[in-house]
Parts: structure tokens; C-alpha cells; sequence
């Protein structure tokens, strides 16, 4: 019963991170029908960043900031530089393309997950990186339930990305930009001719996706997992499937999907043998999308003949 | 009533052979603007006057004639990846160029059948299958795979269908690396099917009639021989009822099945045949290698092969053969320093040769390059910054010109990195600006790319490609989406 | 008494909470030309997609020469002699006019895969058949969709010639019955003329049974053997084209309550 617990602890944090990822696979879907594939690497990217930005400050061992401050200027580094590299993505591989077929965007897509991936093998090297937070002891101070050890950098996980959810879902549906985010959903050519500014409309929808991306990127270096370049493939990958599983389009669907799938992978990797933890999280991902491709939340969408 | 009221010229003009009608002069219209003009465009006109059968033959005579010129394996081997390649990209070619369904786990089939190879033809199980045994029973299987995979999936399009294959090629990959001990329940002991990540190894080669393949040669002509037959099957198919009945699902699948196109048969068909070809690559991947590794059938594979599809352009037979030799030899040209640099400037200088359309804004722009550089290295030597010689950074003939203009900061990487962020940002911004300002910063900019590309880029051959690759394929959805040969398209969205 | 080319019974269709069809019933006879009219929403289009198996009904059935067709998939449906154009024109746009014909002869011919690839007799006899049905599909419509323009992709024709590419292509398919979707749409006086004359001549020289929707009364009442009016699922009118036009329902449908008194 413990060891169900741990790991349903562990699945709920790492899922914390998967939601996030989802949410921005799901916002840009939403608004652009369009899957952007090269999302996982600007969580790389943000992971990246918020490492750099806590070298800058003096890392672990000599930090010149108090704790707190360190945290939030790697997130807002993270979340900054993420946002901006999403849109300069959008401005200049995807924008061209809005006309054309999904293939084209699609390739493009690849083309810029390749690139991010290289470029970043470039400019940073191969070594892997660790976020050394263990230095510090009000990270890794918490509590525990029965046996199960819980602490504040897993909390602020979870916390944190209820908490993006949340304001990401009050911006969608109760501002006017949420409200012109819709409205280009629906239909881009009408959008504009109510006088919306589409191109800044999906800017921001870019940079809210990608600055979301950054965040788990940081995240996920908090909790101590390894920094290359290559870990945007398989989360990717991982907040794409939690995103179609929660039903693409909608944003409680992406946090819902992150967790289930959070969930998921931790019960396969506990109980099963931990490779086929993996195949479990496709397979769970083709089946739903075989019986019921909008996802669990997710809208149907009739097309007029 | 007048047919002329509609606008349409009468068309006595053109029938009659009096001169080209007003109505088809204007139809051309899209031809002309699509001619190229420059110092190659009547190369090409020549070129495109000659028949089809000519001019597929040159290729097919290079091909033949590339093992009586060289005894060097490693270009053999070049060849021999090439139409495996290749013949993957036929299969690739009919699937999405074709029926236009996005199968993004192709590579899975490819896989597939590799190891089905293996399976009866390698001490993996300690079956040894004649070859002509063999191989239609990879071929059978793998198209029953295809089939598998492509009827869970025959109600999804467009993204839904993407992600599906997408998922099932990851977990198929996921399956082949886990496999090596699964206990199956009527058995003692766990059982190694796929020898997990490092494959299975002392795979039979072929053997047709007593005759062995054991040389590089002969897999070559094999597949010399294969790729004949799919080019000319894809030729065949083009404008056959099969493959305009695809084309026209491609182009909007409901109208098809309104004119009578069975979506769902001619999705399965279009998947179980492209299965069949990849398997049919599968099994002579594996016996070429004598061995099947799981790592070749990941995700980058598949993005060369949409990146060649895509480059050649869809639905161009022409064009994905050139893709495909593209996307293979230009990887391994890039191994070599030297070569990757004539290379390099090369199509650095043909790309600025066949844009810019007079030869004096040419000229110009390369006599300012050539400046730049020297002012570059002026400022640089001025800074203060230390700089390695030439003879340790190139060589070969390009090394005194490059030593005289490019300067070699001791430390490439910080220097490397610096400028490849700043070309990065420079080409972005470039494509924001008006031409004329694109000419002057055009000197600017090329300087900074041979800078990059001497200091950086150079060092890390593997990482280049891969970058290069990827920047290829942003740069031509962006730019020309319908590839080197493809026919401009018109979207209905 | 021969059975009708195209039969509806009680056929209703609901989305959701809306009902699209409401027991809709109709009789087409052998080369008759019936004109469907109403205002927009008024389940004309979905009329067409039930038929045409888009939408399988709630409730009834149709038959197609007494072949009860319901549920069945569009290209089975279309295989047994029913093609359709659309309201705003489906053509294949990257494909030639000569391949968008083409294409459409799927389910008359039988030449497997490998036999079109090796060249097998059956399929160059196939190609033969193909290239003739394209010309006498095109040679209804005069001079308009000849010579160079066969090979031009669809994409580059007149709006009014995309309407005839869709005509005759729906003939290629081999159907003796045409379902079309407003097919004088955005067309000027003289091709709207033109238009109804064309959809005459296949009837009185082919012998088609033609189910038009359409919204230009010109055209209705110089073609249509009879007309039925729909609004909000039902059938409202049904008659010659005189009796429709001044039935007060129609009119109220059309022009709203208290119209009708003034006709």
C-alpha cells in the first residue's frame, strides 16, 4: 500500500510537469490547429535556460541571492527565454506556412525540432547537466506521509502548474484577449475582419505555449532530472499524448491528461518492468484516440458539407 | 448565345494552329513565371526537350557504371544505402505523396521487416530460410503489419492519423529494444526475440540459386535492380486508376467518395503497400548488414525520409529520387572536412549565383564580401585576439585563400557560438527587411556564414548535418514548399 | 408504372436538438427533373447528404431504382448510379480536368493495381474506354472544357467552368442520377442560361434524372418537371413550378408572416 503511494506521489509530480507541456501543445492546437511538434524542445530549452540563469547567479554553491529569489529568476529566465524563442519560431518557420497544408507545417515543425536539438547540442556541448539543488537544504526540506517523503520542490510543482492552469484558463475564458484567442480558433479569415489582430493574437498564444514549456523545463531540473538535449523528444512526446488523451483543444483536458498520464507511467514503471512503462503510455494514447479521438474533454467538431 | 460573353476567346486561334489563343497564352502564364532564368536555364530547356526514356536513362547508366569505375567499398556502400533509401521512399512516396496520409511510423515497417529477416534467417532461433523462402514471407508479413496498423486507423485523418502512426512507430520501436527476455507463459525460461537494443547479429546474407551475395557489389545491382522496378511501378501507378483514385483522396476525400474512391480500401491499400516495400527494404537492410540494430529505426530516419520526399517534391518521381540522393550523400560528404567545404562553397556561391539574376550585382556582392572578411580580420587582429595559423585548421588547395581572409580565433567554440547565434538572428531578420536592404547585408551575412562555418560548424561534423538538415527543411516550406520538382499547389483549407 | 428512379420515405434527420429533416417523403421518376427550393437552413443540403449517405437518417429510407440504399457508405452509393456536385464546388484543384474525370470512373473499371502497372490488356482496354468516356463527357459542354485545357490543373479555371468540371465528372462516374447543388451559384445571366439549358440537354439527350437545389427561380421554372418546397426540415409545397411559386406557405417562408395576404 506504501509503495502504491509512492508511486502515485511520483506520478502526480512528474504528471504536474506533463500538464504543463500539454497545456501548451493544447493552446496552440486550440487556437492554430496546429501540432506543434517542436514544443518538447523548447522545454529543453527552458530547462537550459533556467541551469544558465542559476549559474549566473552563482549556482548552488555561491549563490550572492537568497533561495527564494534564485527559484524565481530561473523561472522567469526559463519562461522569458522560452517564450521568445517560441516566437521567433512562429514568426519565421511557421507564419510562411499558414496557408499551406498541414504537411508543409508539419515538416517545418520537424525541421525546428531538429535544429533546436543541434543548435542547442552546439551552443551548450553534450555534457548533461544537473540542477545541483541539493546544496540547498530548504529545497529538499518537506514531510511525510506515513513513509512516503514529500518535498517543497515537489509541491511547488504540482502547486505551480495548478496554478498556470488556472490563470491560463482565466485568460482564455474571462479577458478579451482570451475572447480573441477563441475567436481565431473558430475562424481566422473572421477574426480579422472583426478586427482582430490575428498576427498578435498567435504571438501570444506562442509565447504563452512556449513560456508554459520553459517552466516545466525548469521543473523538471528541479526535481532532478538529467539536462540534454535530447530530453524535449520524450516528454514531448509524453505532454503531446497527455494532451490528446485529455482532449485536445481544451485546457483542464491538457492538465488532466498530464496527470493521468503522470500517473500512469509511475504505476507501469513501479509494477511493470519500467521499458514497457513507456509502450503503456503510447498504447493508452492510440487507444483513446481510436475510441474516442477528441479526447476525454475534448469538443467534437462538425464540419459543414 | 455567344460563347463570348463569358469572356472566353473563341478558340479557333490556338486549333487552327494560327498562333497560340489569348485563353492559352494566359494558362502559360503560371509556366513562365516558373522558368528559371540565368546562365543554367537553357541547360535545363535542353534537358526537358529530350524524352522521358533518355532522360532516365543517364541516371540509370551513371548507376551502372559507378562499380566498373571504382573498387573503393565505401562508395559502394554509399550506393547500396542510397536505394535502400531509396526504395523507402517509394514506399514513403505512395503512402503520403499519393494517398496523402500522414504515416509518421513508417520506419516501423522498415524495422519490421528487418527483423522478420532476421527471425528465419540468423541463429537468433537457429532458422535458416532459403532466401527465396524467405523474402516473400517478409514481404506477406510485413504487409499484414501494414494492414494492422492501417485498420485501427482507417477512420482517423489528417493530425489524428499522424499522431496514431506516430505512436505506433515509437512503440514498435519500444517493443524491438524491450524484447530480449519475454517470458512467455508456456515457457521456462524468458525468451530473447530481438536481442534488445543490440539487435541480432549473423543474419544469413542472400542467396539466389547457389549464387551468394557476398560482395557489396552484388547487394548493389540487387538494389539497382529493385529501384529500377519502383520507379518505374510509381511512374506506372501515377496515372493509373489506383493512383489517380489516391490523388484524388489526397485532394479532398469526401468529393472522392462521392465520385465512387472507397476511402477506407484505398487507405488500408495504400499503407499495406508501402509496408510491403519497406519490408522488402527491411529484409535486405538485414542481410546486408548481416544484422539488425534497433537504433537505425528511430525518428531521425523518418525525418530524412519526408525531408527528401519533401525537398524532390510530391508527387514528382524525379523529384524523390533526387531528394533521396540528397539526403544520402550530402551526409556523407559532410564527413570530410575537405570535401564538406568545397562543398559548402559550392552551393553557397551557386544559391547566390542563381538568385541574384545580373551578373554585375554578383560580382558585387562577392568583391564586398571579400572586403568585409578583410576589414573582419583587420578588427580582429586590431582586438587583440588570438589566432591559430592556417596549416592547423585546413587543408588542402582552398587553405591559403581561406588562411588569408577568414581569421581562426583560438578559441572557436566561444567565438563559433557567438557568430552562429548572430548569423541565426542576422538571416531571421533579413527575411523581414525589403531587397534592396537584403543586398547590403547580403555581403555581411555571407561573411559571417564562412565564418561560422570555418570556426564552428566544421569541428562538429555529426551536429552540422543534423542542424543543416533541419534549417533545410524550415527554410524550404517556408521558401518553396513544393520542392525542387514539385508543381506549385493550391490549397483548399 | 415504372418505380421510381429516386424514392424517400419518412426520412428524418436530427442534430442534436435540431431536426434537419422532418419525415420527409419523395418520389422521383425516370428522367424527371425535380428542383428542391426553400430558404437557407432549410435542410436542403443535408437532403442531398442523407441521400448520398454523408448521413445515415434517424428515421426512413431511400432508394435508388428500388434498391433500398440507407446507411450505405457514399461510394457505394455512388456505384449505384447517383452522383453529386456541391454547393461550393469540390474539384479535385491540383489535378488536371482530364485526371479529375478520370478519377471518377474508379467504380466502373476493374483493373487491379499490379495489372495497371505491368500493363495488363485489361487495364490498357480500361485506359482506352477512360479516354473516350472523358471525351464524350466533356463534349456536352461544347468548346468550353477542350483541347490544351484538359491538361491544365482545375485550379486555373473559370469559376463557371469548375461548375461544368463538376458536372461532368459526376457523369463519369457512370450514375443516371444527378444530385445538384445550386449549380447556377455565382454565375452571371448568360452562364446561368446556359446552365439550364445544359441540365435540359441531360435530360431530354441522356435521359438523367436530375434533383436540383437551387435558389434562382429563372432557372427553376425553366427546367423543373415539378418543385418541392422545404423549410425547416418539411416539405411545405409540392406541384408545378406556378403552383409553388404562389403557395402562401412559400411565400411566408421566404418573405416572413403577412406577405402571402398581398399575392
Amino acid at each position: 500500500m506504501e509503495y502504491f503511494g509512492e508511486q502515485l506521489v511520483n506520478g502526480i509530480i512528474v504528471g504536474g510537469v506533463y500538464a504543463l507541456i500539454a497545456l501548451g501543445y493544447t493552446l496552440i492546437y486550440g487556437v492554430l490547429q496546429f501540432l506543434n511538434l517542436a514544443h518538447g524542445e523548447l522545454y529543453m530549452m527552458g530547462a537550459f535556460f533556467g541551469f544558465f540563469a542559476m549559474v549566473a547567479v552563482g549556482g548552488p554553491s555561491a549563490a550572492v541571492v537568497p533561495t527564494w529569489l534564485m527559484i524565481i529568476i530561473m523561472f522567469l529566465v526559463a519562461m522569458g527565454g522560452g517564450a521568445g524563442l517560441g516566437v521567433a519560431v512562429e514568426r519565421f518557420a511557421y507564419r510562411p506556412l499558414r496557408k499551406s497544408r498541414r504537411l508543409a507545417a508539419l515538416i517545418s515543425a520537424l525541421g525546428v525540432s531538429l535544429f533546436l536539438q543541434s543548435a542547442a547540442l552546439l551552443l551548450f556541448g553534450a555534457r548533461v547537466r544537473l540542477y545541483d539543488t541539493g546544496q540547498f537544504i530548504n529545497l529538499r526540506s518537506g514531510f511525510s506521509i506515513g513513509s512516503i517523503r514529500i518535498d517543497i520542490t515537489e509541491i511547488m510543482v504540482v502547486v505551480g502548474s495548478l496554478l498556470l492552469m488556472a490563470i491560463l484558463w482565466f485568460l482564455v475564458n474571462r479577458t478579451q484577449l482570451g475572447r480573441s484567442m477563441r475567436a481565431v480558433a473558430v475562424d481566422q479569415d473572421a477574426a480579422v475582419m472583426n478586427g482582430i489582430d490575428v498576427d498578435r493574437v498567435i504571438t501570444i498564444t506562442f509565447a504563452l505555449a512556449s513560456g508554459l514549456a520553459g517552466a516545466a523545463g525548469v521543473m523538471s531540473g528541479l526535481l532532478l532530472f538529467p539536462v540534454d538535449q535530447y530530453m524535449g523528444i520524450f516528454a514531448g512526446l509524453k505532454g503531446f499524448t497527455a494532451a490528446v488523451v485529455g482532449g485536445i483543444g481544451s485546457i483542464p483536458g491538457a492538465m488532466l491528461g498530464g496527470f493521468i498520464i503522470g500517473i500512469v507511467e509511475a504505476m507501469a514503471t513501479g509494477y511493470l518492468n519500467p521499458t514497457y512503462a513507456d509502450f503503456i503510455a503510447f498504447l493508452i494514447l492510440v487507444l483513446v484516440l481510436l475510441i474516442r479521438p477528441t479526447g476525454i474533454l475534448g469538443k467534437k467538431n462538425l464540419a459543414k458539407v | 448565345m455567344s460563347e463570348n460573353q463569358t469572356g472566353n476567346q473563341p478558340e479557333t486561334a490556338g486549333e487552327s494552329g494560327r498562333g497560340i489563343g489569348t485563353d492559352e497564352w494566359v494558362a502559360q502564364h503560371e509556366q513562365r513565371l516558373n522558368q528559371a532564368s540565368g546562365p543554367f536555364a537553357a541547360l535545363g530547356q535542353r534537358w526537358l526537350q529530350l524524352p522521358r526514356g533518355i532522360q532516365w536513362l543517364v541516371p540509370l547508366t551513371i548507376a551502372l557504371l559507378i562499380p566498373f569505375l571504382t573498387s573503393n567499398d565505401y562508395i559502394l556502400r554509399i550506393g547500396v544505402n542510397l536505394g535502400l533509401f531509396l526504395m523507402l521512399v517509394v514506399g514513403l512516396n505512395l503512402t503520403v505523396g499519393y494517398a496523402g496520409l500522414l504515416d509518421l511510423g513508417f520506419v516501423a515497417f522498415y524495422g519490421f521487416g528487418a527483423y522478420m529477416y532476421a527471425f528465419v534467417a540468423s541463429p537468433q532461433f537457429g532458422i535458416h530460410w532459403p532466401t527465396w523462402l524467405a523474402i516473400p514471407m517478409v514481404i506477406a508479413v510485413t504487409a499484414l503489419f501494414g494492414l494492422a496498423l492501417g485498420t485501427p486507423s482507417r477512420r482517423l485523418s489528417g493530425d489524428y492519423l499522424a499522431i496514431a502512426t506516430l505512436f505506433f512507430g515509437q512503440m514498435f520501436l519500444v517493443l524491438a529494444v524491450s524484447s530480449d527476455a519475454v517470458q512467455f507463459p508456456w515457457m521456462q525460461e524468458p525468451v530473447d526475440v530481438t536481442g534488445g537494443a543490440n539487435g541480432i547479429t549473423n543474419v544469413d546474407p542472400f542467396s539466389f540459386f547457389g549464387f551468394t551475395f557476398s560482395s557489396m557489389t552484388s547487394y548493389y545491382f540487387l538494389l539497382l535492380g529493385l529501384i529500377v522496378i519502383g520507379v518505374f511501378a510509381t511512374l506506372r501507378i501515377h496515372n493509373s486508376r489506383h493512383g489517380l483514385a489516391w490523388r484524388a483522396m489526397g485532394e479532398d476525400a469526401l468529393a472522392a467518395q462521392h465520385m465512387t474512391i472507397p476511402p477506407v480500401r484505398m487507405k488500408l491499400l495504400a499503407f499495406t503497400v508501402g509496408a510491403a516495400v519497406a519490408g522488402l527494404a527491411g529484409s535486405v537492410f538485414a542481410s546486408v548488414q548481416l544484422g539488425v540494430f534497433p537504433s537505425t529505426f528511430k525518428l531521425p530516419l523518418l525525418i530524412m525520409l519526408y525531408a527528401a520526399l519533401i525537398l524532390g517534391g510530391l508527387g514528382s518521381v524525379p523529384g524523390l529520387v533526387i531528394g533521396a540522393i540528397i539526403m544520402v550523400v550530402l551526409p556523407e560528404v559532410l564527413r570530410f572536412p575537405d570535401y564538406s567545404n568545397w562543398l559548402f562553397f559550392i552551393v553557397l556561391i551557386v544559391a547566390v549565383v542563381t538568385t541574384l539574376k545580373s551578373w554585375k550585382i554578383i560580382t558585387a556582392v562577392f568583391v564586398s564580401t571579400l572586403a568585409v572578411g578583410f576589414a573582419a580580420n583587420g578588427i580582429f587582429l586590431a582586438l587583440g585576439v588570438p589566432y591559430l595559423t592556417t596549416p592547423e585548421w585546413t587543408e588542402g588547395p582552398l587553405a591559403p585563400i581561406l588562411g588569408a581572409w577568414v581569421f581562426m580565433p583560438e578559441d572557436r567554440l566561444l567565438y563559433g557560438n557567438i557568430a552562429f547565434v548572430l548569423l541565426v538572428v542576422a538571416i531571421a531578420w533579413m527575411t523581414t527587411r525589403t531587397r534592396r536592404t537584403r543586398l547590403i547585408a547580403l555581403p555581411f551575412v555571407l561573411w559571417l556564414a564562412v565564418f561560422t562555418w570555418e570556426v564552428r560548424l566544421l569541428l562538429e561534423p555529426s551536429v552540422t548535418r543534423q542542424l543543416l538538415i533541419g534549417a533545410l527543411l524550415i527554410v524550404l516550406m517556408a521558401a518553396r514548399p513544393q520542392g525542387l520538382f514539385g508543381k506549385p499547389r493550391v490549397e483548399v483549407l | 408504372m415504372t418505380e421510381p428512379a429516386l424514392s424517400l420515405r419518412g426520412v428524418t434527420k436530427r442534430f442534436g436538438g435540431l431536426t434537419s429533416l422532418d419525415n420527409f417523403s419523395l418520389d422521383v421518376e425516370p428522367a424527371e427533373i425535380v428542383s428542391v427550393i426553400g430558404p437557407n437552413g432549410a435542410g436542403k443540403t443535408t437532403l442531398f447528404n442523407v441521400i448520398t449517405g454523408v448521413y445515415t437518417p434517424d428515421e426512413g429510407r431511400v432508394f435508388l431504382h428500388g434498391e433500398d440504399v440507407t446507411g450505405l457508405p457514399p461510394e457505394k452509393v455512388a456505384r449505384q448510379g447517383i452522383a453529386r456536385t456541391f454547393q461550393n464546388v469540390r474539384l479535385f484543384l491540383n489535378l488536371t480536368v482530364r485526371e479529375n474525370i478520370k478519377a471518377a470512373m474508379f467504380g466502373r473499371t476493374k483493373a487491379s493495381l499490379l495489372g495497371s502497372i505491368v500493363g495488363s490488356p485489361l487495364a490498357r482496354r480500361e485506359e482506352v474506354e477512360k479516354e473516350e468516356q472523358v471525351r464524350e463527357a466533356l463534349e456536352f459542354f461544347g468548346t468550353r472544357l477542350q483541347g490544351y485545357r484538359l491538361d491544365q490543373p482545375a485550379y486555373s479555371l473559370s469559376y463557371a467552368n469548375r461548375r461544368r468540371l463538376e458536372i461532368a465528372r459526376a457523369m463519369a462516374t457512370g450514375a443516371s442520377v444527378l444530385l445538384l447543388d445550386e449549380p447556377a451559384a455565382g454565375m452571371n445571366p448568360a452562364e446561368t442560361k446556359e446552365i439550364a439549358q445544359i441540365i435540359r440537354r441531360l435530360r431530354d439527350d441522356r435521359g438523367y434524372t436530375i434533383v436540383v437545389i437551387e435558389h434562382d427561380m429563372h432557372v427553376v421554372e425553366g427546367i423543373s418537371d415539378r418543385v418541392i418546397a422545404l423549410d425547416h426540415g418539411v416539405q411545405i409545397a409540392a406541384g408545378s413550378f406556378d403552383e409553388v411559386a404562389t403557395s402562401p406557405a412559400v411565400i411566408e417562408a421566404y418573405l416572413g408572416k403577412g406577405a402571402a395576404v398581398t399575392k
